[in-house]
């Protein structure tokens, strides 16, 4: 089965990799709440020192941007609701609306910050292993009460497992329909009924299977917690995030 | 001394119908049994009783003299199940995280699980792959991680339900070998198959299944004559009267 998508873990050991994956998210969540407070200087500081990261870390920008071609057409969605919705001096008189300056300042503004966000999730799983991923979640999880973590986190694996088979599964249906000529019926409600159910069929038969390998595999909640340690460079990692973050937030 | 021992093994399902029904069995430590029969023969149903997957109607199974229901987890480390379809056996993000699966639920420590992976992964030849995602594996490799994540385990008996499915002449040849390989280190091993073909050379028992029911059960040579009346094709060899040889020669 060939490679889904360029947005999974890419092994390496810069820094990035090597920061301990709960400080990560941390980070993502911290930057990404800032950066839809930043301002053009800010995101453009940001994004430098982002590709920075990326280049060190070896990561193919280009192929995880190829991934981002749907992503572009909503963010052109958005740039159009945004120049349509915002008032201010008009630029462009429409019979239903006017394109203001302030629109298309901001519209820009909107489509940066959110390119950057993306960029940030690019980064992080593109040099985190989802399996420290998904200890990091159960380590989070962990002081939750009435939330079951170890499940979660093995809801988490199997999706993250499961998600390309699924997807290899309906590529076959869709092909094996192509060869019957589906293609010939032009109506989309009836070629996704016909795609839907055997998808759906072979989904459960496939996770009852997997339901008897993993108690074959003696299954229990109760299993080795994941290995996760600080060290001192996630320490400074943190302090330097959070400088640089009210350094941004000041400009 | 048999590790596996049966009586009286009855299966029904919910809709009344016999899965298998009055099976009588044993299997010395160490031997290579064929387990063969047509499509909905019982085959899979008998060993999914071995290591308490499913629970007979009647009946018992016992591993090295003690009942499966007594201690299920001790039964799925002894008995480690290779199914028919590798990618829904395969539960991890990257090859390292599936064969760690048993072990971790072995509650082993970190040293021991990393130690049990690495070994297994060598034994089926793909420690190179330790950091790929399972997906992104040939069928044959996918088989063999499989079966690493048995190994990881140290069970006593292997059981492959039809190893061979859906595999191309390399493929059939590698995991062919592994089988092999894991029977000379010592392991009791209990194929399933409706084509003899591949495997029979190196068993030293087959078991025919037809209904539910356990019709032949002996060396392959002297129960081989006639099994195409009840669903299973005879092999060549066996046909035209030659030595049977193995796919690895």
């Amino acid at each position: 089965m060939a490679e889904l998508t360029s947005f999974s873990y890419q092994a390496g050991d810069s820094l990035l990799h090597r920061i301990d994956v709960r400080f990560k998210i941390l980070f993502v969540i911290l930057i990404s709440l800032i950066c839809l407070n930043l301002y053009f200087a800010g995101l453009a500081i940001l994004t430098s020192l982002l590709l920075g990261l990326i280049l060190h870390a070896r990561l193919s920008l280009i192929s995880g941007l190829k991934e981002l071609r749907y992503f572009l057409i909503l963010l052109c969605f958005i740039f159009v609701a945004r120049v349509l919705s915002t008032d201010g001096t008009s630029l462009i008189d429409l019979r239903f609306s006017s394109v203001s300056i302030q629109g298309f300042h901001n519209g820009i503004l909107v489509c940066c910050r959110l390119t950057i966000i993306v960029i940030l999730g690019f980064a992080f799983i593109s040099t985190t292993r989802p399996a420290t991923i998904k200890a990091a979640v159960q380590w989070f999880l962990k002081p939750v009460p009435f939330i079951p973590e170890k499940k979660v986190a093995l809801m988490m694996g199997l999706i993250l497992r499961f998600v390309p088979v699924i997807f290899h599964q309906a590529g076959e249906i869709a092909e094996a329909q192509k060869a019957r000529g589906v293609e010939n019926r032009k109506n989309p409600v009836y070629r996704l009924t016909k795609l839907a159910f055997p998808l759906l069929r072979r989904t459960f038969e496939r996770a009852d299977n997997l339901v008897a390998a993993m108690e074959a595999r003696a299954y229990t909640e109760n299993r080795t917690d994941p290995e996760l340690v600080f060290h001192k460079r996630d320490w400074i990692s943190l302090i330097a995030v959070c400088f640089l973050s009210i350094c941004m937030l000041l400009l | 001394m048999n590790i596996i021992e049966i009586e009286n093994l009855c299966h029904r399902f919910a809709d009344g119908t016999f899965g298998i029904e009055g099976i009588n069995l044993n299997i010395r430590e160490g031997s290579f049994v064929v387990i063969a029969g047509p499509n909905g023969s019982g085959k899979t149903t008998l060993l999914r009783h071995l290591n308490g997957l499913l629970a007979p109607t009647a009946g018992m199974v016992r591993l090295a003299g003690i009942p499966v229901e007594q201690n299920l987890l001790r039964a799925r480390q002894l008995v480690g199940m290779m199914f028919q379809d590798a990618d829904s056996q395969i539960v991890g993000e990257t090859v390292y995280e599936d064969v760690a699966f048993g072990p971790h639920n072995l509650r082993l420590d970190h040293r021991k699980v990393k130690r049990r992976v690495l070994n297994a992964l060598d034994v089926v030849g793909l420690r190179d792959f330790i950091n790929q995602r399972p997906h992104l594996l040939s069928g044959g490799e996918k088989r063999r991680l499989a079966i690493a994540g048995i190994l990881a385990m140290e069970p006593k008996v292997i059981v492959f339900d039809e190893p061979f499915s859906n595999l191309d002449y390399l493929g059939v040849k590698q995991v062919l070998q592994h089988i092999t390989a894991l029977h000379q280190s010592g392991q009791t091993i209990l194929v399933t198959t409706h084509d003899l073909e591949k495997i029979i050379a190196h068993a030293d028992r087959m078991i025919l299944m037809h209904n539910g029911k356990i019709i032949r059960d002996g060396i392959p040579t002297s129960i081989m004559a006639g099994i195409e009346a009840f669903g299973v094709r005879t092999p060549c060899s066996f046909r035209l009267g030659l030595e049977v040889k193995s796919w690895l020669s």
